[in-house]
């Protein structure tokens, strides 16, 4: 086999090789996205249809609760990685051992990025108190 | 892009070199974007999600 040839094949073998995996990563992806519950804009909803669901809401809990949305809000604008450590440990359950092995870090990073995204997330909700 | 330039930013992409890792992700991105879009629209997580996955499993590709 000439060494051109040799070099062709390993860019045909990577090429295949990623169409797979991301194949695989969409089919995954695909999966849990049908597993979450599925939601609607409030804005596309009608208003009449909103009040009722809001004075509801308001009747059950007393007064919507900020202190979540809030949380919510700080959550979404973490980084990526730290989003998903915080996911993994605190809706998944694992440990941070299990963690790092997943996603090919030291256990240490992952401790690192949990205090890192709670002190983060903390700061956030104090300035929101305070506003 | 020759086969001896791919063949050096890969093996570099493996050992974890993030420049070359961006080129060779950046030369699959329109594959990636067509498997990440739905009825026209780009769903920037679903990217995401397969970036990562990529990246995160990119050491087990065997030169």
């Amino acid at each position: 086999m000439s060494p051109t040839s040799t070099k062709d094949e390993l860019r045909g073998r990577f090429t295949r090789w990623i169409v797979i995996t991301a194949q695989n990563a969409q089919k995954n992806y695909l999966r849990i996205e049908d597993k979450r519950p599925k939601t609607v804009s409030i804005d596309e909803i009608d208003l009449p249809v909103t009040d009722t669901l809001m004075s509801e809401a308001g009747a059950i809990s007393g007064s919507f609760d900020f202190a979540e949305q809030h949380l919510a809000d700080a959550f979404r604008e973490l980084p990526l990685m730290r989003r998903r450590i915080l996911e993994l440990l605190f809706v998944d359950e694992l440990s941070p051992t299990e963690i790092a092995q997943k996603l090919h870090c030291s256990v240490q990073h992952v401790y690192n990025q949990r205090s890192l995204a709670i002190k983060r997330l903390r700061e956030r909700l104090i300035k929101e108190r305070e506003k | 892009m020759t086969n001896i330039e791919f063949r050096a930013i890969l093996e570099a992409a493996i050992s974890g070199d993030r420049e070359a890792l961006d080129t060779l992700l950046s030369l699959y991105m329109p594959l990636i974007n067509r498997l990440s879009s739905y009825a026209g629209r780009l769903d920037e997580d679903c990217r995401q999600y397969i970036l990562l996955h990529i990246v995160q499993h990119i050491s087990e590709f065997h030169i």
